[in-house]
């Protein structure tokens, strides 16, 4: 829809301002014309160029966290749970919470590159790669977790389906232990499907390099990858088979870790909610972390903004303001549902939450999570580029809130007022948060670094001319696969 | 080095004392490239392959290439699973070691406890064998191949259209293929050699 084919200079797309008989025309993948030429040096050129020191000074920064979040789990592994602020009867505090976080915010990267992919929604194409690549790291920091929360990590081998020294099986009844099979293989298949979707491109960049070292290393992770038509015949097959079992596998994953809750009997738990609940705010909170990551990427490259446009950065708008709507839903449906049930501890529990100890943070996560997705009901508010970064962080403090309030709120309040008793974080437990949080960003700004953020093969795929009957616009370049 | 051939200009890739591997060829468009893939399959050249930088409609049923049996192996994969995943959970809990908790049964009447773990590792096992499979039927891994002899290719294969005829087709002959993909529009036509080995 660019009007002419020889701007140089990167332009924001101009369908905002288009009249409404463009409404109906789908906006360019790639703007301003560009070729594929083009589109493989701006995806390489981050990989290629001379390390920038931001980069430097960023992974110093964040690798510190994680260095720190490292020792405090070491110091955790060597003295016990007790540095931990968990306490009776709140077992679970901060290491649950942060867990139920990250696996959630990994949602999102999967729905985008695998249901978006089946359902031939072509925008989320540049994005993929980044949203996935924020997934596969996710998992990494929410693994952390369930490995160190038993205390005595040694013992980690009682939850492998193998007998212990006294012969006992594990209890293939608790949802614990699905707990274990569905964060293993989601990290599996999240990590296989992110690695698949890149050999093509870790091939250009063995193709481009320039160092012996650069050849080999990406000669060797791109297996020898020669882009013949055999290759592709079976790589959109096998994409097609990810994007298919990726989807499935995100709803089971989320509803099973809101099964560790919702098993229980537990109230403010003991609920069938728990497992949509779990997926919408799962991928609230993960396009809010993709628009968190993407705005500064686009910053920095300005070359992207041709391959990350507006359009597609107003789609990820509105999937989050969808995805917070049904979050808000579910915290009013909770409420009804807790005075409808009768019942004087699922009333009490939620009663508890809002008046008790609990409130300050059960109020920030509703104030944040019903207030500022509806935010994005409004055009100017979606266009603002500042703006929604300021606003996605906001989301994601509001979910990690959320978590905090559905994991601590509900324990620190149970059956017994005699045994309530409030939970407070120690050190450790802050530190170890934000060691996650430096291992989630350190290790994204070696994906910036080292391959490519985007799908170029996918995006050459689509561009006008790219293929032999001129239809790049109007179908997905796995359509065969699909028959 | 090169040598002149009925006229055309026809380079040599790879070493010259090594056996002849392919003739490879560069097309302009994905068009002309799906053109040269049918027609060489009728004449009867059944030894070719064509590279992209990204996938071409109608490339594979221009070759003829059949559907990939990937899917096939993936049920096959995760049917398996199904199998292995009941009888890891069934055969301790029933059997083994019963884990019996207010009496509850652990016998196939139990059976929705069992099926989170099903799930998980059916999606992962299928997983593991449609990357597996992708890798395999590929021809990958495979860090060396005689076609990167040719420096066009090895420098451009992210970008151009190539095709190579090997030599080992019962209708290779340079003479009618090269004069063929002239036909067909090709440029930068290449006698690819295999590369000295090292150690001669």
């Amino acid at each position: 829809m660019s009007t002419s084919s020889n701007i140089t200079t990167t332009q924001e797309t101009p369908e905002m301002n288009a009249p409404d008989l463009h409404l109906l025309e789908r906006p360019p993948q790639v703007l301003n014309n560009r070729g594929p030429l083009w589109v493989t040096d701006a995806v390489c050129s981050i990989v290629e160029g001379k390390t920038p020191l931001w980069w430097y000074a960023a992974i110093a920064f964040t690798g510190t966290f994680a260095a720190i979040g490292g020792a405090c789990i070491l110091y955790m592994i060597c003295t016990g749970v007790g540095v931990w602020g968990s306490n009776s009867p709140c077992f679970w505090a901060w290491d649950i919470t942060n867990f139920i976080f990250w696996v959630s915010m990994a949602h999102a990267g999967s729905l985008i590159s695998a249901l978006l992919f089946l359902t031939r929604q072509k925008w989320s194409l540049s994005i993929s790669r980044a949203a996935e690549a924020m997934t596969v790291f996710a998992i990494v920091c929410a693994g952390v977790y369930p490995a160190i929360h038993i205390g005595r990590v040694w013992f980690v081998w009682f939850l492998f389906p193998v007998p212990n020294s006294y012969g006992m099986w594990p209890n293939f009844s608790s949802p614990l232990l699905w707990d274990v099979f569905a964060v293993t293989s989601y990290l599996t298949v999240s990590s296989l499907f992110w690695f698949a979707g890149m050999v093509p491109d870790l091939a250009v960049l063995r193709d481009r390099a320039t160092t012996k070292i650069r050849k080999f290393a990406y000669g060797i992770v791109s297996l020898g990858w020669l882009g013949t038509a055999r290759q592709w015949r079976h790589y959109e097959m096998m994409y097609v088979l990810l994007a298919g079992l990726t989807s499935v596998l995100v709803v089971t994953v989320t509803t099973i870790v809101a099964s560790d809750c919702a098993t229980s009997v537990v109230p403010g738990w003991h609920a069938t909610i728990f497992p949509f609940y779990f997926m919408v705010g799962a991928v609230y909170s993960g396009s809010a972390a993709i628009l968190t990551l993407l705005l500064p990427l686009r910053l920095i490259y300005p070359q992207l903004r041709d391959l990350i446009t507006s359009s597609q950065l107003d789609k990820v708008c509105k999937l989050l303001l969808l995805m917070g709507s049904c979050v808000g839903y579910v915290y009013v449906f909770e409420l009804f549902n807790a005075w409808y049930s009768a019942n004087p501890f699922e009333r009490g529990a939620f009663w508890e939450r809002f008046t008790g100890s609990s409130a300050w943070y059960a109020i920030t996560c509703l104030s944040i999570n019903l207030t500022v997705p509806q935010l994005f009901w409004f055009k100017a508010v979606r266009r603002c580029l500042p703006l929604v970064f300021v606003l996605a962080i906001l989301c994601n403090v509001g979910m990690w809130f959320e978590r905090f309030m559905i994991v601590t709120s509900t324990l620190t309040h149970d059956f017994l007022p005699s045994s309530w008793k409030d939970f407070h974080p120690t050190i450790v437990d802050i530190l170890t948060a934000t060691g996650t949080l430096g291992i989630f960003f350190t290790l994204f700004l070696l994906f910036i670094r080292f391959v490519p953020i985007m799908s170029m093969n996918e995006l050459k795929a689509t561009l006008p001319g790219a293929q032999p009957h001129g239809d790049a616009g109007h179908s997905n370049h796995s359509t065969e696969a699909m028959r | 080095m090169s040598i002149h051939f009925q006229g055309h200009h026809l380079p040599i890739a790879g070493s010259k004392e090594e056996p002849l591997y392919a003739l490879g060829a560069r097309f302009e468009t994905p068009e002309a490239l799906v053109q040269a893939a049918n027609r060489l399959r009728k004449e009867g050249v059944s030894l070719y392959e064509c590279f992209t930088p990204y996938p071409i409609h109608g490339l594979a049923e221009g070759m003829r290439l059949p559907k990939s049996i990937l899917s096939f192996l993936v049920l096959g994969g995760g049917v398996s699973a199904i199998l292995i995943a009941l009888s890891m959970q069934l055969i301790p809990s029933c059997i083994i070691y019963p884990l019996v908790v207010d009496g509850k049964p652990l016998d196939l009447l139990a059976l929705p406890q069992y099926i989170p773990i099903v799930v998980a590792l059916t999606l992962m096992i299928g997983a593991i064998t449609a990357v597996t499979g992708m890798i395999l039927l590929g021809g990958m891994p495979q860090w060396n191949n005689p076609m990167f002899a040719w420096d066009l290719f090895a420098k451009d294969a992210s970008r151009g259209f190539f095709l190579a005829v090997e030599a080992r087709d019962r209708k290779f002959s340079v003479s009618a293929l090269t004069e063929l993909l002239h036909e067909l529009g090709a440029g930068d036509i290449t006698a690819i050699h295999q590369e000295a080995s090292e150690g001669k």
